[in-house]
């Protein structure tokens, strides 16, 4: 008895030790952090604090994940911007293209430093673009890439682009956030390589990082050698809060000025911190479009009429205002009509049950008595829609489709399949419908055209069964490759009006991004370009 | 007695190897291709020559059982490849990240003990009293509400609404309660449950009949005698649900923003980051077959007759 007293005892007493460790390391590691959390949180005068999913990453400007466009953005520097669906001046002052459009010929600022003091010149433009091309296979998703014969410095304020062919949109792939910014001579590795990774962050940006914890928060402040109009702020923190809800809380609580971006918050969310009427919230212009991509290679989707049906056999404006509660837009453009050649006229397919039940009686496809689908030859009007089952928006809209097609004889399987499924069967082609959304600026159109173009983005294959499909993509092609805005204006133009005409691609809604922040922030302003932040300017009274 | 010591660890080697042959074959019989994975995750368009090389650097060219014997013998050497996102060695980002998880489970731990006993004690003294009843129903909400939901209360009262602790993060004594208080709730409420349970059982024993006749003080037998048998049920049952607080840390790190080992997991998830996936599964693996393994050896401690009677269930 008496051992097993002691043992009792020394199992009492251990657990008071664990506790009383426990309680001093937690005591500990709060001196310390006490200090980095007012490094990293506490609000200064001038400080604004966003709230981000992820942490910032490497910071490498010429790769993708795990760097955040968010951080790529303030610190590195493209050569040309998209502002309002203009390409405009930034790190080149000037640019003049040869009459064939196969070179490029930039003039660069001469006073820009960066943000270790060196120069930003011709060199270093050259240096930081050959190093893109040296993991060419990385970037050919950007059209301009693969498409490069020759980069030159002709001088330290000119720099040469050659291309092998003629491809417009030379300067919108040269205004987006990555591959090709540029990134200071000391921030590369021995070898050159970056796509191994960079040394540190140097940029020409407006911001420098100052510090960072990774997983945990990153504070930038303004580039002490910036050319440009200085940042307006002293500091700006970006938490790392991987989950939604708290960010809304964390908002709530006021240790976040800003939320912005797509997918941050849910629709619900919003609303809710819009309702309290003591925040600021607000909706950008649209940014893409939702599309329901129609399976043309499946023998029932390839009749017109059908699509026709389909088309204006549901309530879109309903559903669009029911699922996203009104913070997504009806949409009768497959692209945004902000966008460079696609404010085309279009006339907006009309909610009307009974003209798609004729237009299925005329097709074939009768309704047999006591059914609710639809049959021909023996055959019932069943189809599929596939869906990213993450993606909450996208199965309300999938359910609803289903109640609303049953209502026209229809029978609408809806499959929700994880997004690595999702793409391998967009891929192959093996669906009957499914979502799609475009790329936003500075990508469209051409991102979308070359998608009708070319298989394996899940659009060109579903349009193989349309009659014209030689024909638009030869459009295409000579849009691309034409030196006249007019000429491609109208190829485009054509382009579209016909897919719409086809109701092959149903345009269902256009995305916009949500901002809410608290109301000491001014000078908030969407930026144009879809993957930038709305950090020029920003200001806090 | 040394005998059975060694029956049971060695037991534990066929565990963990069926684990990870459950795991492999599940990776690849599973719709995601390790070697298409990688190239979605680098923004690689995944045209068939650059996959094939992929797939022989991967080793996923070899017939299957060299595959596998490959995959044993790295997962020997500690060695579980480089993100696919990062491109970091995977054992030197959970090296970072487990710190920041051992804290919080250890701290959830201390505090599920501290406060369990007591409610535990309290439920069996007043046994079908009102404190009793109202411990159980606090019991019964607690092992059935989500971990996560109870996180977003605390935080809405007693961040947003109160202001008493931060909202999220790591960093000072202040950021671990609310993160602690909601991995430990479960467990409270499973440790007084259990302990109720006990308790009232030791109270019908004869010795404390035995000692009530001898005039000792009902305080003194609950402390010294009752007590004291009572809690070794909790110590070997936590390593029973040291599996469970793991899965309830991956909730609990991401709804915190704690930058642990479970959040780098499900980022993972997210990204198909497969070497990250393989090694959290075979760590939490060798994490519950382990505290389990420690569990009935403590408990062979606290009763040796165990070892000539065999493994007794344990609740």
């Amino acid at each position: 008895m008496s051992a097993s007293r002691a043992k009792g005892k020394r199992l009492l007493q251990g657990l008071l030790v664990l506790l009383v460790i426990s309680l001093v390391a937690a005591g500990c590691s709060s001196n310390n952090t006490e200090k980095s959390a007012s490094a990293g949180g506490v609000q200064a005068a001038t400080t604004i604090t966003m709230a981000w999913p992820r942490d910032i990453g490497p910071m490498n400007p010429h790769l993708y994940n795990p760097s955040q466009l968010l951080a790529q953005s303030m610190i590195y520097e493209p050569l040309v911007s998209y502002r309002d669906g203009k390409i405009v001046p930034a790190l080149a002052e000037s640019w003049t293209i040869s009459p064939d459009g196969k070179t490029y010929t930039f003039k660069l600022r001469s006073n820009v430093k960066f943000s270790d003091g060196s120069a930003f010149n011709a060199q270093i433009v050259k240096k930081n673009i050959d190093a893109v091309l040296h993991n060419k296979k990385l970037h050919t998703w950007l059209g301009m890439i693969p498409l490069i014969a020759k980069t030159e410095a002709l001088d330290e304020t000119d720099f040469r682009l050659t291309l092998t062919e003629s491809y417009y949109p030379v300067l919108h792939d040269l205004a987006v956030v990555r591959p090709v910014r540029f990134l200071g001579e000391a921030g590369f590795p021995e070898d050159g390589d970056t796509s191994k990774g960079v040394k540190s962050p140097i940029g020409t940006g407006p911001w420098v990082l100052s510090e960072y914890k990774k997983d945990e928060w990153a504070t930038f402040t303004p580039n002490p050698n910036y050319w440009g109009e200085k940042p307006k702020v002293d500091k700006i923190v970006v938490k790392v809060i991987p989950d939604a809800e708290t960010r809304v809380l964390s908002f709530e609580k006021g240790d976040v000025d800003l939320i912005y971006g797509e997918g941050l918050i849910s629709y619900d969310a919003y609303k809710e911190l819009e309702s309290t009427g003591k925040y600021i919230t607000k909706l950008s212009e649209p940014v893409a479009t939702r599309n329901l991509v129609l399976n043309t290679m499946n023998p029932k989707l390839a009749d017109l009429k059908v699509r026709q049906a389909l088309s204006m056999g549901f309530n879109k404006e309903a559903m669009v205002e029911g699922v996203t509660l009104g913070l997504e837009e009806k949409a009768d453009h497959i692209l945004p009509p902000n966008l460079p050649y696609a404010n085309i006229k279009v006339s907006p397919v009309k909610y009307d049950v009974e003209q798609a039940k004729a237009l299925l009686d005329e097709a074939g496809w009768k309704l047999p008595a006591g059914s609710d689908v639809r049959e021909k030859d023996g055959q019932p009007l069943e189809l599929e829609l596939m869906y990213d089952k993450a993606d909450q928006t996208m199965k309300a809209m999938a359910e609803t489709l289903q109640a609303e097609w049953a209502g026209i004889g229809v029978n609408l399987k809806i499959t929700g399949v994880e997004l690595t499924v999702y793409i391998q069967r967009r891929k192959a082609n093996e669906f009957d419908m499914n979502f799609y959304s475009t790329f936003g600026a500075p990508y469209d159109p051409h991102s979308f055209m070359t998608a009708v173009v070319q298989p394996g983005y899940g659009v060109s294959d579903t349009l193989a069964a349309l009659p014209m499909k030689a024909e638009i993509d030869k459009k295409i092609k000579e849009g691309m490759a034409t030196t006249d805005d007019k000429a491609r204006a109208e190829l485009f133009g054509s382009v579209l009006t016909t897919l719409q005409e086809q109701s092959s691609i149903l345009p269902i809604s256009y995305i916009k991004q949500l901002a809410v922040y608290r109301d000491d922030v001014a000078n908030f302003q969407f930026p144009s370009n879809r993957d930038e932040y709305p950090l020029r300017g920003i200001e806090k009274k | 007695m040394g005998a059975y010591i060694g029956k049971r660890v060695l037991s534990v080697i066929p565990i963990i190897l069926f684990s990870s042959l459950l795991m492999f074959v599940m990776i690849r019989v599973g719709p995601v291709d390790p070697a298409e994975a990688y190239l979605a995750a680098a923004h690689i368009q995944p045209d068939d020559e650059v996959l094939a090389a992929k797939r022989h650097e991967f080793g996923l060219d070899q017939p299957l059982p060299v595959q596998y014997v490959q995959s044993v013998a790295k997962l020997l050497r500690l060695d579980f490849g480089q993100s696919y996102i990062s491109n970091m060695p995977v054992w030197e980002e959970v090296a970072q990240k487990l710190p920041a998880t051992i804290q919080l489970a250890s701290s959830s731990i201390v505090l599920a003990l501290v406060v369990s006993i007591p409610l535990g004690v309290l439920a069996a003294i007043y046994h079908n009293r009102m404190v009793d009843h109202v411990i159980r129903v606090f019991a019964y909400i607690g092992a059935c509400v989500p971990v996560f939901w109870i996180g977003y209360l605390l935080m809405f009262f007693i961040s947003v609404k109160l202001e008493w602790l931060p909202v999220e993060g790591r960093g000072s004594f202040r950021h671990l309660i609310l993160p602690s208080i909601t991995l430990a709730l479960w467990l409270i409420a499973i440790y007084a449950r259990l302990l109720r349970t006990t308790v009232l059982e030791e109270l019908k024993e004869a010795y404390v009949r035995y000692a009530r006749a001898r005039g000792i003080k009902e305080r003194v037998i609950l402390y010294k005698y009752v007590l004291r048998i009572a809690i070794a049920p909790l110590i070997t049952g936590l390593g029973i649900n040291l599996g469970k607080l793991l899965t309830g840390a991956i909730i609990v790190e991401q709804v915190f923003s704690w930058p642990g080992f479970g959040r780098y997991f499900i980022e993972a998830v997210i990204n198909r980051d497969i070497p990250v996936i393989q090694c959290y599964v075979m760590l939490s693996v060798c994490v519950i077959v382990g505290s389990n393994l420690a569990a009935d050896l403590l408990q062979l401690f606290l009763d040796p007759r165990i070892a000539r009677k065999g493994r007794v269930s344990q609740g």
